[in-house]
């Protein structure tokens, strides 16, 4: 019985300590493209425990089934699904924060952070957010106010691969939940995001590693880039979203000479771009 | 009793000065007294002296000593006496001195006291009654009227009590001017001591010692009143920047309503800024309370802080007083320099964003060779910044305040750091450095030209001294009356507010606050067992001020906490104005007390400066002074000599109300700026306070002339006390002092005591 109630308290006191902390430490998932469980495949970087003043978040998202039908060799979808978040998870990300402490003065972690909308304060210790395939993500009525809530305090979401006209509607599907009452805008040239550390007046598509055996720099309908974005009432762009390119995609494959470097040099000098509007708006 | 005792009035012996008459050389008494000493030992204690009838034992001891000790007494008293004591004092010549009767004639003496009479009238009764026709037959009275000066009147009639404030010391200096043409030999002071101007200053009492004129006084009113409240004063700043929360420290005390509550309100003109319950402590404690209101926009805004009437309060004209603050117009500019991207810059950013008021100007190190300069919307874009941190004095110097972040010290040049500490200094801007991990220690400020600058010491250490790693954080008990940290406007629940803050993401330790420093808020790091490190901590420094708030983790009081909460903004923006809101400009007008009461003088007070900020001791200031009903007057300031670039001159004003003052000052052609000031001169105010009789400042008065202080019902010994006095016509008296009763009882109750004694023993 004794032993029942100390352990009853060190569960309890953990759990304080968790709540008091609300800092989720970092952890690995399970992805549909890489087997981070396998270190040989995709190995932890040395430094992933240090402490830095800034990481890149990435959402995890409940999806919509297949929308376009396609489903692996192990009849799992391949669009749509759990695990339709972590499409280049984390080779993506972490190639991603390299090019940021190398063209950056940002201190950043080497590895991401994983986060959820699930009603706990945790999302907010990461107010940089990141969101893959938007254009399959189903998000809750409760998901959306929270996704509301970390916008309107400060935070930053940053929405990239999805592509043509059935997936914006998707996006949109959600995301009207977050903000029913606010314009989706195409982003002028002249916006600072796309000027804070590079000029980018001369943005292409930026395809994913599809362009390798299509051929084409599109997906489905999506035949042009669009980068838009939804501001709040100060001006500020709370999601900057990238839709019909695939950047998440260049960054993954940005060390494959196969992959042109053209598209993986712009794909890094918009992210930097994003991020730094990011920390200076 | 006294004067049948001792058969002349105290005032002989206070004022007279011992002599012995008889001419015989003193040592002759001394000898004297030995000798008879000598003898009666002899008597008492020679052989065979208590024989025969047993009184050997029966005088034994101390019995002896005690009658040995009561006859040489005896004998000391009447050799004493043969020396002829006697008091030389100087007494007024009759009919030829001059007694001035003073009456305070000042609205305090309409005070209704005891049975609905009033001080004025009491005074008049004292007088008519008798107390000047024994002066008159005596001296030639000179009646005096006094308030804030002191003029001479025929008749009592003339003692209105309509005065507008009281000046003793002013109206006494008048009086002693007199003496140097007139004999005065006596001052006589009806007054309930209600001084408006301060006290009665050194000088004046020196004068009068000077002269040797007494000066008496007589107390009217009550020393303590049984039911009153009186505000003493109310502190605010002279000067604000505008939408700014302020503090109105009222100075209160009260008799009779000891532990009970009431609201202190303070308002402009008929609305009310804020309110303020609070208990009041014990009878005749002064209580100091502060109470926040908002500035407002711009403008000058007379400000009055009051307390309803209580029930049977005596004096009501006392439960208010105003004051003047000057809010200007003014946008304070802010550089912002971070050496890192991070979220604590873009959110202090956001913080400060809607404050109408700051102008921040952000300079970001975004990659290791560029900057990101951003000004916030309309503002000029042309900030004189050409290309990183500045390097000229008056790139730095158009700005107030500058905020560094993560900057490593090596990124600054020594003629930059030199520059920075320049515009602490002498410019008088505010600097505040944020923690990081360039920053303090970790950036090497401690071997840095900013190192003086620091309100810390910093650790001497190989350990990284920035830490990411959660921090609680807690405030001081300077942090709870401090304006940069009231979140919250009531101070109780201001302190349980930053109690339930979201922790700062990383703290740093920024050493030992230095002597000069104040600690506003701790952090508490997690998991350091209770360990508290500075958090805020604030110095003034030279002419401006300095700050650390050794984190860069505030921001998650803006991400942690609901979107409506506004704590991390309110922090940011009163911490920003702190540092901004004293930084003066080229040319600083001021006067000490922008609300006068019941007083013309004012004082101005310039300070100039060139455009690098140094003194600028020969430039040509003026105050052109615009007043009520078309007042107009330029008055040149003059250097003062031992302060170079201060400028100063005095000014009476011609009539109450309100006074703008706009200074000018050149050098030669150039213009070096200019600044406006406004004051405000109120009547008929003064004598509201302070109506308690002040019998300390009468009692110390006449104490410290040679005079005496009466309650009205001993007024009718002036006549006798105010003959002896070293002023005006005086002739040298002898009074004799053996024939004093006391005397007489004195050597009968030597005897007695002996006799009785004897006989108590059994050996008479």
């Amino acid at each position: 019985m004794r032993l029942r109630m100390v352990f009853i308290a060190v569960l309890a006191s953990f759990g304080a300590w968790g709540v008091l902390h609300a800092q989720r430490p970092f952890r690995e998932y399970e992805g549909r493209e890489y087997n981070t469980s396998e270190q040989d495949e995709f190995p932890l970087p040395a430094d992933w425990g240090q402490k830095t003043e800034w990481t890149r978040a990435r959402l995890r998202y409940p999806a919509v089934g297949t929308l376009h039908g396609w489903y692996d060799y192990r009849g799992q979808p391949v669009d749509g699904g759990p695990l339709n978040w972590t499409i280049d998870y984390p080779r993506s990300d972490r190639h991603l924060l390299q090019g940021v402490r190398r063209l950056t003065r940002i201190d950043t972690r080497s590895v991401e952070q994983i986060v959820d909308l699930d009603g706990d304060d945790d999302v907010y210790n990461w107010p940089m957010m990141y969101a893959v395939e938007v254009g399959h993500w189903n998000l809750t009525d409760e998901m959306a106010d929270q996704l509301r809530e970390f916008l309107l305090r400060g935070g930053f979401l940053m929405v990239d691969d999805f592509h043509g006209t059935l997936e914006w509607n998707v996006f949109l599907r959600s995301m009207n939940k977050v903000f029913p009452d606010r314009k989706i805008v195409d982003l002028d040239n002249k916006d600072p995001i796309f000027h804070v550390i590079y000029d980018l007046d001369d943005r292409f598509q930026v395809p994913g590693w599809q362009w390798s055996v299509s051929g084409k720099t599109y997906e489905y309908d999506g035949f042009d880039p669009k980068w838009r974005a939804i501001y709040d009432d100060h001006g500020r762009i709370m999601v900057a979203i990238c839709h019909n390119m695939d950047l998440g995609d260049a960054w993954e494959w940005s060390d494959d000479p196969r992959y042109p470097e053209k598209w993986a040099s712009l794909a890094y000098r918009i992210a930097m771009n994003y991020f730094m509007y990011d920390l200076t708006h | 009793m006294f004067e049948f005792l001792f058969k002349y009035p105290s005032a002989v012996f206070s004022r007279g000065t011992f002599v012995l008459l008889s001419g015989w050389p003193m040592w002759v008494l001394g000898a004297g007294l030995l000798a008879a000493a000598a003898l009666l030992a002899w008597m008492v204690w020679r052989p065979g002296a208590s024989q025969g009838r047993g009184m050997e034992r029966r005088m034994g001891g101390w019995r002896a000593v005690f009658v040995w000790l009561m006859q040489t007494a005896m004998a000391a008293l009447l050799l004493f006496l043969l020396w002829h004591p006697a008091l030389s004092v100087a007494t007024l010549k009759p009919q030829q001195n001059i007694v001035a009767v003073v009456v305070d004639d000042s609205g305090s003496m309409a005070t209704p006291d005891e049975n609905g009479s009033t001080r004025k009238d009491a005074a008049v009764r004292i007088l008519n009654s008798s107390l000047i026709k024994e002066l008159q037959g005596k001296f030639q009275v000179r009646l005096y009227r006094m308030s804030d000066h002191l003029e001479r009147i025929e008749k009592l009639e003339q003692v209105t009590a309509q005065g507008s404030a009281t000046h003793i010391g002013e109206s006494l200096k008048q009086v002693v001017e007199d003496a140097n043409s007139l004999p005065i030999g006596a001052v006589v002071l009806l007054s309930d001591g209600a001084d408006n101007s301060g006290g009665i200053d050194l000088d004046t009492i020196s004068d009068i010692r000077r002269q040797r004129i007494p000066v008496h006084t007589i107390g009217f009113g009550k020393e303590k009143m049984a039911h009153d409240l009186e505000i003493n004063d109310v502190e605010v700043p002279s000067r604000a920047l505008p939408e700014s929360r302020l503090a109105a420290t009222v100075h209160l005390h009260q008799r009779g309503y000891a532990g009970q509550k009431v609201k202190i309100n303070v308002k402009e003109g008929n609305k009310i800024l804020a309110s303020q319950e609070i208990t009041l402590k014990p009878d005749g404690v002064e209580q100091v309370e502060p109470v926040l209101f908002s500035a407002g926009p711009a403008g000058v805004k007379t400000i009055q802080a009051y307390v309803d009437p209580l029930p049977n309060e005596e004096n009501l004209r006392n439960n208010s007083v105003m004051q003047l603050v000057s809010v200007d117009d003014r946008k304070p500019r802010i550089l912002y320099f971070e050496g890192e991207p991070r979220w604590e810059f873009k959110f202090l950013r956001r913080a400060v964003e809607d404050d109408t008021t700051l102008r921040l100007t952000t300079d970001l190190r975004t990659t290791p060779d560029k900057l990101y300069r951003q000004i916030l919307k309309d503002q000029d874009p042309n900030t004189n910044l050409v290309d990183g941190f500045p390097t000229k004095v008056q790139e730095l110097f158009d700005y107030e305040g500058l905020i560094l972040g993560s900057v490593d010290q090596a990124y600054l040049k020594p003629a930059q750091q030199q520059l920075i500490h320049e515009f602490v200094d002498r410019r008088g801007g505010g600097l505040l450095l944020m923690g990081g991990r360039d920053s303090l220690a970790d950036g090497g400020y401690a071997q840095s030209g900013l190192n003086d600058l620091l309100p810390t010491v910093l650790p001497d250490t190989k350990k990284k001294t920035y830490v990411i790693d959660g921090a609680d954080v807690e405030l001081t008990a300077a942090g709870r009356e401090s304006l940069i940290t009231r979140i919250e406007e009531n101070p109780d629940k201001n302190v349980e507010r930053w109690k339930k803050l979201p922790y700062l993401m990383n703290f740093q330790d920024p050493g030992t606050p230095k002597p000069g420093a104040t600690v506003l808020a701790n952090s508490i790091p997690k998991g350091g067992g209770g360990n508290k490190l500075p958090l805020l901590i604030v110095e003034p420094y030279g002419r401006g001020r300095t700050a650390i708030f050794a984190t860069a983790g505030s921001w998650r009081w803006q991400m942690l906490q609901p979107v409506a909460d506004m704590s991390h903004e309110i922090f940011y923006r009163q911490l920003l104005r702190w540092l901004v809101s004293d930084t003066p400009k080229r040319v600083k007008v001021s006067t000490p007390h922008p609300l006068i009461s019941d007083d013309s003088h004012v004082k101005l007070r310039t300070e100039v400066r060139d455009s690098t900020y140094l003194p600028s001791g020969d430039a040509t200031v003026e105050a052109h002074i615009l007043g009520p009903d078309g007042i107009t007057e330029t008055v040149d300031m003059r250097p003062e000599p031992l302060e170079q670039g201060v400028y100063v001159a005095d000014w009476t004003t011609p009539k109450a109300g309100s006074y703008t003052v706009e200074v000018s000052a050149k050098h030669g052609q150039d213009d070096l700026g200019s600044d406006t000031l406004t004051f405000r001169r109120e009547d008929g105010v003064a004598e509201n306070f302070h109506v308690e009789q002040n019998r300390d400042l009468l009692e110390k008065l006449s104490s410290e002339t040679g005079g005496r202080y009466y309650r009205p019902d001993e007024a009718g010994r002036i006549s006798k006390d105010i003959t002896y006095s070293e002023a005006g016509i005086t002739v040298r008296e002898t009074r004799d002092l053996w024939d004093m009763p006391v005397i007489f009882l004195l050597i009968a109750g030597l005897r007695a005591a002996e006799w009785t004694a004897r006989r108590k023993w059994g050996v008479i």
